[in-house]
């Protein structure tokens, strides 16, 4: 049933003072109701009026003097008459007009205060003047009167101002020596911000007292949080009225929003406490905060909008108002409501109180010393490895990066140059005993010539036989031992291509086999067969030289053949100069002809190239031999025996060429 | 638990928040309707077998002067619209409203037309012949009485079922 009552039956209403009544409810006379309209006017008006009306009256014209009209009217409006006679009366009456209007004035004083400050406006400069004009007269009394006031007033406020500073001063005392202000100069000092700014940051006492998450075009609540302190004491109301206050909320948005066709409200602030909103499209947190947050508060509350929109985007984007889904999410809330709650200060017993700090002062500085020393410790053990990485031949450090702080362990970057055949950096510290983890190293190839680098090189670029020794003086390297022959040719070859070498000597190296073949050598070319005159068969005594000769022939072909080598023979033959030059070369030739062909005879296989010289070359030998016979014999074979001859001369051929005279020359 | 928005349309002194002053739990001011334009209540029902939380959004009544603010329409699930059977234009007025929240909302949501003040039906201006036309535009409505309660619980548990029906086929 509606509760709406119809304007008739509603009681009567007091208006502007005065009862309104309906007609005929009450009997009211006729002098009453020009009162009550008199009394309805305000003081002012009614002295213009009074001078209207006394314009008025004086503007009727006269009473008629005729007697019968006079009777005439007093019969008809005697009590008409005498009523206007008596307002008459009454209205220019000063003493009586005062009186009426005393009776109404505290009323009319009320009701023109209610409706506007025209009356305020009026009285302003009569009441400064009243006051001014009052207090110069009687400042004594002033005095009396405001004393009894003024005095506890301004005791109280000074005492105030006392106290005040007195804990400040305390609350300086305690910043300065206390434990507590060491801490919090310590953070300042770790964070970068004045102390000032930490000491505001950690008294600033706020708490989080209720977070709503809301759905925005719903303003239904899908989940909530409250203070425990808070909802203990019952100062939060309850999860239901959660339910409307998020619909109000909305809706208060909503009518600033269309009111101000503004943005979004942000926050809204009734006295300690404030409501901070973060919104959304589809959803937005609102937390009521007592006290005066930091301004992480915020980013906060972002943030885990932010989560909130993630885990529950399709859950949100298909709300049709079950609120289930979302029961997981006071878990988020919840981190926001504990992260910022500042608890109250404990109660410390006095003797930890007093002694804590102090032990734990002390606790730092050993601590300082300790992690100080491990510093120094460690910056000393890598400066000394540094200094063992730089004498090691093959490497050279370019830069080291030193990580100096005292709490950082990481690994000092090196950068160095390094020969690949020196020595790992991280091997020569294990050597030397020291921690290889010390450092990080960034090696760049290069080639050194340090002499040590440089034999260590040699050895591994010749696969050196262990009968030969190597040594490096101003770049000149020598070897010394034996060695086979194609290894010594090979080698001096690459040596001098090796770098750090400038010079090779391989002097001191010899080839056992080398020297049998150049003995062997020697053997044969020194061998000379002589022939008698016009024969082309070796004289008898010569025989046993020729087959001396061949044998060594056979055994240097059998010897080349193991190095590799090409042996090869040239037989010259020659003839005296007895006959015709002709004849002469025939007879060289068939000389050197006969020799192959007994060489060719003995297995040989060697490439035999001879020649027929004729007499060009006869030989200036006059050997005992010859002397002797041609002494004993009587020149059996002619007059000049030793020019009648063959000659050898051995080739070796190998890839490169060795010659004979390079060979013996080893 | 469900919980479902619900605004309450209707003319100006049809009886709005007397059906919910009367009928649900409210924590705010009536005067939140002369000042906001809007006054949030809650009312509890058990159908279905499950129990939903019905937020009602009493908006502020609408007449000549006064049109209502239909961005506290945003969002809602279902509506009430609101007519007072003892003024005839009151009606014209809530017919008026369902259609402007239907073109607010872009879709026909569930809603119910209440017909107030059923416990003086020998003073109504709306005439059986005008219901009759009713149901002939399909408009489900209910003749409630605020004072006695009549069919008003029957008014709120329709409204819910149909809302969840709603949602069921949404899914």
């Amino acid at each position: 049933m509606t509760t709406e009552l119809p304007v008739s039956e509603q009681a009567p209403v007091k208006e502007s003072g005065i009862l309104v009544e309906d007609s005929g409810v009450t009997e009211v006379s006729a002098t009453e109701r020009i009162d009550a309209h008199l009394a309805n006017d305000n003081v002012a008006e009614n002295a213009a009026v009074v001078s209207e009306d006394e314009a008025f009256w004086k503007s009727i014209p006269e009473a008629p003097t005729d007697k019968e009209v006079k009777l005439l009217r007093s019969l008809l409006f005697s009590r008409e008459i005498a009523i206007i006679e008596k307002l008459r009366s009454s209205y220019t009456n000063a003493q009586y007009n005062a009186k009426k209007v005393g009776n109404i004035l505290a009323e009319a004083i009320l009701l023109r205060s209610k409706s506007d400050n025209g009356l305020n406006v009026a009285l302003e400069s009569v009441v400064d003047n009243i006051l001014q004009s009052s207090l110069q007269k009687r400042k004594t009394e002033f005095v009396d009167v405001l004393y009894p006031l003024m005095g506890p007033t301004i005791r109280k406020s000074i005492a105030e101002s006392f106290r005040s500073m007195m804990a400040d001063f305390g609350k300086s005392m305690e910043m300065a020596f206390s434990w507590k202000g060491l801490r919090w100069r310590l953070e300042a000092l770790r964070t970068g911000k004045t102390f000032s700014e930490v000491v505001l940051l950690h008294t600033l006492e706020y708490r989080v007292e209720q977070v709503f998450f809301i759905h925005s075009d719903t303003g239904l609540l899908l989940s909530y949080l409250i203070n425990e302190e808070i909802n203990a004491k019952g100062e939060g109301g309850d999860t239901n009225d959660a339910g409307m206050l998020s619909g109000m909320l909305t809706a208060i948005q909503d009518f600033v929003r269309d009111c101000f066709k503004g943005g979004d409200v942000e926050s809204m602030q009734m006295g300690e406490c404030t409501i901070y909103i973060k919104k959304s499209r589809l959803a937005y947190l609102a937390c009521v905060v007592r006290g005066i947050p930091p301004v992480g508060l915020q980013r906060k509350l972002e943030e885990i909008l932010e989560m909130l929109l993630i885990e529950y985007a399709d859950e949100l984007n298909d709300f049709c108002g079950d609120t289930a889904p979302f029961a997981d999410a006071a878990r988020l809330l919840e981190t926001c409501m504990l992260s910022h709650y500042q608890r109250e200060g404990r109660q410390v017993h006095p003797f930890w109180g007093k002694w804590v700090p102090y032990a734990l002062a002390l606790s730092f500085c050993i601590g300082l010393g300790v992690v100080y020393y491990g510093h120094a410790a460690n910056i000393g053990a890598h400066r000394e490895a540094i200094a063992v990485l730089r004498a090691e031949p093959g490497l050279m450090i370019v830069h080291v990066q030193e990580e100096s702080g005292i709490f950082d362990r990481s690994p000092w970057k090196v950068i160095a140059f390094h020969d690949e055949f020196a020595r790992m950096p991280a091997d020569i510290l294990t050597a030397n005993g020291m921690d290889a983890a010390l450092f990080s190293f960034n090696l760049v190839p290069f080639i050194s010539h340090d002499r040590s680098v440089v034999l260590r090189r040699a050895e591994k670029s010749f696969s050196l036989p262990e009968t030969v020794s190597m040594s490096l003086d101003n770049g000149l390297l020598t070897f010394k031992g034996t060695a086979p022959m194609a290894w010594i040719l090979h080698t001096r070859e690459a040596a001098m291509l090796l770098p750090g070498v400038k010079q090779v000597d391989m002097r001191g190296l010899r080839d056992p086999l080398a020297e049998e073949i150049a003995r062997r050598v020697k053997i044969v070319e020194g061998v000379t067969v002589r022939f008698p005159a016009g024969g082309d068969m070796p004289i008898t005594s010569d025989q046993p030289h020729l087959n001396n000769a061949m044998d060594a022939l056979v055994e240097l072909e059998r010897l080349t053949r193991k190095m590799g080598i090409v042996v090869s023979l040239t037989i010259y033959g020659h003839a005296d100069a007895t006959g015709t030059a002709k004849r002469n070369y025939e007879i060289s030739q068939a000389r050197a002809h006969t020799v192959a062909s007994m060489l060719y005879a003995r297995g040989s296989g060697m490439p035999i190239s001879i020649y027929g010289m004729g007499s060009q070359y006869p030989s200036d030998e006059k050997t005992g031999e010859y002397e002797q016979e041609k002494t004993m014999r009587q020149a059996p074979y002619g007059d000049d025996l030793a020019s009648r001859r063959i000659e050898f001369r051995v080739h070796l051929t190998s890839q490169p060429t060795i010659t004979t005279e390079r060979l013996l020359s080893q | 638990m469900i919980n479902k928005k619900v605004c309450m349309l209707g003319a100006f002194s049809v009886g709005k928040t007397s059906l919910v002053s009367q009928f649900v739990h409210s924590v705010f001011s009536d005067r939140y309707l002369s000042t906001v334009g809007v006054k949030i209540s809650k009312k509890e029902i058990m159908t279905c077998g499950k129990e939903i939380n019905l937020l009602l959004w009493d908006m502020e009544g609408k007449d000549a002067y006064v049109d209502i603010n239909t961005s506290y329409l945003r969002g809602a699930m279902g509506f009430f619209v609101v007519a007072d059977g003892t003024r005839k234009e009151t009606l014209d007025i809530a017919l008026e409203l369902r259609e402007i929240a239907f073109k607010y909302l872009g879709k026909p949501l569930p809603n119910k037309l209440l017909i107030n003040k059923a416990d003086i039906r020998n003073k109504w201006e709306i005439t059986p012949e005008m219901l009759e036309g009713l149901r002939e535009k399909r408009i489900d409505f209910f003749c409630t009485s605020a004072k006695s309660g009549d069919t008003v619980d029957d008014a709120f548990k329709s409204l819910t079922e149909e809302m969840l029906q709603e949602q069921n086929s949404a899914k």
